[in-house]
């Protein structure tokens, strides 16, 4: 036996292989990105034959893992609960046919939300899709349930969401751990066109047989004291109790601990869909009125029936957007409490605190591209040289160009470049030449970029798109890409360049820039736009190809350069406000901008940004 | 044993992870629980970073506001945006600068609630030490120094040396050394 701190993630990944999962795919999103690399660190640690990948995206991860699933092995595809939205097609279709091994989808939610577009509800997906879904309260349950959830899987030959939400996945916990081994299961495809290419008739059958799986499944959970359970003593009546899920479960078992509170009952529901009615009912009849504490949606709350007694969100009593923080539960119970004349807790509040911070007036941090970062430079360039643009952008470190002007859009994955072509479309019906420039990370490009580029060259739609081509996927957490040609363990896979993907997808113009040279890429970038304005021209491709310098300092800056600023500074804060690098700031003393050199990386690109040439080499 | 509840703040890149990672791996070698939560993510490009970590026996991550223990600040600023967090009698360690912190709109408040404010300058030390990234070991070696919290100065050290990478850990010893001393001299 060990032990070790695992995050959250880590305890998903060790679940996995504990269970002899053999499969996983995955494509990394916050807060799920570091549950492959923990199953590649315990799979190299315990030199086990585990599967590996990082797909090119979500729905092409679940379909790598499905088919894993109807070989009858264990399989697993991990991702954010917005990448489920790309997966969703395969999921609903997967639902009906099923499997004949085991198939786990681990959906991350994001309340908050921290790093996410939405802070949808991975459970109403189970819904839609009609899958069970388990919800973890903490790395310890996690992991127990990715080894239930491929148990279940196997037994019902259903695939099974597990929903594990950010306090989970970013979540520390201690765990012990044993010796772990490979699972030995055979891949075998037994043909059965019937159900793997099902038609519509036969998918009404299959629909049934799903149906008559959740009935089963809801007995199953509605006894599974392991994940729902509640502490009501027999015979006894309450006048409130608290019914909860996932993160906020165990934010209420704390409180109600730490605050001596056993005249309150606690229902945990661990697994929501399909919902365990009778012990809900059973736990309802003991109580005259009961507050729903759920994220981020109302799941448990829709599927209890008798709503006079239910305090949730639909009655306002819990707030529908946000994370459930310790201290909003902590509130919200006790102003119940007071409502209904009961005992409140005994906290008195953090209002004065929050007031006090509040009147001091912090500075706002707002996250910003890293000093030296390559996507600086580009956003500087395209600014300058099509600064009447539409900036259409996407997901991905370089969304910051936010702060540099120079991104007006982030929709969804690969919508830089289809809101590129749906603007140009909108702007030429009205004969209004209106400049458009795309910006797209490549593993973003690579995830779901090819798809829109088509339809834009097919459709003759005009743009510069600039491919910001740093080697890596860097927001979350540095993965590797297509591009790079190493694969999820570190191993050799083929690379596929950028260029031969934009050709293929029928684009003529396509020109290689190092970005950290703002001159040249300005002048490229006119270059582009000339093409794009040409009758016989299309869509310009420009990739903006330099490291990341998170992840490739030495290489990204070979030879760092000492900057200083000279007393030209006329403190007109262009490179303030349009370069925005975290290692320059005003020096009040000075009455000029200066360089702090220790979050100076030496990249040298501020020396060619200053209108009054104040930013020179030291 | 009581639940310790600590709340470590400052900027993305700071290594306000690297600080709790050390701090969670030092009471784990004693034998006490953890449970932690961290920022990952879009904030970690130079945002506000906060990280909980829970010693105990307890079942979420989250440190709830009125009660940490303790508050490490990396950034003077990021220890007052977490002042919230504070217990009654908390403790509050920064890197700022000795003569003015806590700020004085704050001080009637932290008196109020009995919390005590201990500041060193850590980014100057590790500035002068070659390793300006190492803000955090310095400000856990001053920690160290007082003996409040549940892990002691040689288990941190300890910890350091098993943690750290083998082109760091000589350079982060010195810098945790730095700051122990600097401690030692406060707390005589």
């Amino acid at each position: 036996m060990r032990e070790e701190i695992f995050l959250g993630n880590g305890a998903v990944a060790l679940g996995l292989v504990e269970a002899g999962c053999q499969v996983v795919t995955s494509y990394p999103g916050t807060p799920s990105s570091e549950i492959l690399p923990e199953v590649v660190r315990l799979v190299k640690s315990e030199g086990l034959n585990t599967y590996v990948e990082w797909s090119t995206n979500e729905k092409v991860a679940l379909d790598n893992a499905y088919a894993a699933a109807i070989s009858g092995k264990r399989a697993a595809c991990c991702m954010k609960q917005v990448g489920l939205n790309v997966a969703a097609d395969s999921l609903m279709s997967a639902a009906y046919i099923g499997t004949t091994g085991a198939l786990v989808i681990i959906s991350c939610d994001d309340p908050g939300p921290h790093s996410s577009q939405t802070e949808q509800d991975t459970r109403l997906m189970a819904r839609l899709a009609k899958v069970p879904v388990l919800d973890p309260s903490n790395p310890e349950e996690a992991r127990d349930m990715v080894k239930f959830a491929l148990d279940l899987s196997e037994e019902f030959k259903v695939p099974v969401i597990l929903r594990p939400a950010i306090r989970v996945c970013h979540a520390r916990q201690n765990l012990s751990w044993d010796t772990l081994e490979n699972n030995e299961k055979k891949a075998s495809f037994e043909k059965d066109p019937g159900r793997w290419a099902a038609t519509p008739r036969f998918r009404l059958v299959l629909h049934g047989q799903l149906n008559e799986k959740l009935r089963k499944i809801a007995k199953k959970f509605d006894g599974l004291t392991a994940y729902n359970f509640h502490d009501l003593e027999p015979g006894k009546k309450y006048p409130l109790g608290i019914i909860a899920g996932g993160v906020p479960y165990s934010v209420v078992r704390d409180i109600l601990d730490e605050e001596g509170r056993k005249d309150i009952p606690l229902l945990k529901i661990g697994t929501p869909y399909p919902f365990p009615d009778g012990l809900a009912l059973e736990f309802m009849a003991a109580c005259e009125k009961v507050i729903v504490i759920e994220e981020t949606d109302t799941v448990i709350e829709y599927f209890l029936r008798d709503r006079e007694k239910v305090l949730g969100r639909l009655s306002g009593h819990v707030p529908s957007e946000g994370e459930l923080v310790p201290q909003v539960i902590y509130g919200l119970i006790s102003k119940v409490l007071e409502n209904l004349n009961l005992k409140p807790f005994a906290g008195n509040g953090d209002r004065e605190a929050f007031e006090l911070v509040q009147s001091l007036d912090l500075p706002i941090r707002k996250p910003t591209l890293c000093p030296g970062c390559p996507h600086r430079a580009s956003f500087f360039a395209i600014r300058k040289a099509r600064p009447k643009a539409i900036f259409t952008s996407d997901i991905g470190c370089y969304t910051l160009g936010l702060n540099l002007g120079a991104v007006d859009t982030c929709l969804d994955m690969g919508a830089a470049i289809t809101l590129a072509s749906g603007f140009y479309h909108s702007f030429d019906q009205d004969q209004v030449k209106q400049p458009i420039v795309a910006t797209i990370g490549d593993s973003t490009f690579f995830h779901s970029g090819t798809s829109g580029l088509l339809n834009a060259v097919y459709n003759d739609a005009r743009f510069i798109l600039v491919i910001l081509d740093n080697a890596i996927t860097a927001m979350t957490g540095m993965q590797p890409t297509p591009g790079l040609g190493i694969r999820a363990d570190g191993s050799k896979g083929n690379a596929i360049p950028l260029e031969k993907v934009v050709a293929g997808c029928g684009v003529d113009f396509i020109e290689v820039i190092d970005p950290y040279d703002i001159k040249a890429t300005t002048k490229l970038i006119k270059k582009a736009n000339e093409y794009v304005n040409d009758p016989n021209g299309g869509i310009a491709v420009i990739i903006a190809r330099h490291p990341c310098v998170i992840a490739y300092r030495e290489e990204a800056i070979p030879q760092p350069i000492k900057v200083t600023v000279t007393e030209d500074c006329e403190e007109c804060n262009l490179c303030l406000d349009r370069f925005e690098c975290p290692a320059l700031f005003k020096d009040e003393e000075l009455e000029r901008v200066a360089v702090n050199q220790a979050l100076c990386t030496g990249c040298g690109v501020c020396l060619q940004i200053c209108p009054k040439g104040a930013i020179v080499e030291a | 044993m009581e639940t310790i509840n600590f709340v470590l703040s400052g900027l993305g890149g700071q290594g306000v992870l690297f600080m709790t990672k050390i701090l969670a791996r030092a009471a784990l070698n004693k034998g006490l629980k953890v449970m932690g939560a961290e920022t990952h993510g879009m904030a970690q490009r130079g945002g506000s970073v906060v990280s909980h970590l829970r010693l105990g026996d307890v079942k979420s991550s989250l440190v709830r506001t009125d009660s940490a223990h303790f508050l490490l600040a990396l950034e003077e600023n990021e220890a007052y945006r977490n002042i919230p967090f504070l217990a009654k009698k908390g403790r509050m360690y920064a890197s700022a600068s000795e003569n003015s912190f806590p700020r004085q709109e704050v001080r009637p408040y932290l008196e109020k609630i009995g919390v005590i404010s201990r500041s060193v300058p850590a980014a100057d030390m590790a500035m002068d030490l070659g390793a300006p990234m190492s803000i955090n070991l310095a400000l856990l070696g001053f920690f160290s120094a007082f003996k409040e919290g549940p892990v002691g100065h040689d288990e941190f050290r300890a910890t350091i040396d098993q943690v750290s990478p083998d082109r760091f850990k000589e350079i982060n010893l010195k810098v945790f050394d730095a700051g122990f001393e600097k401690g030692s001299k406060e707390n005589r």
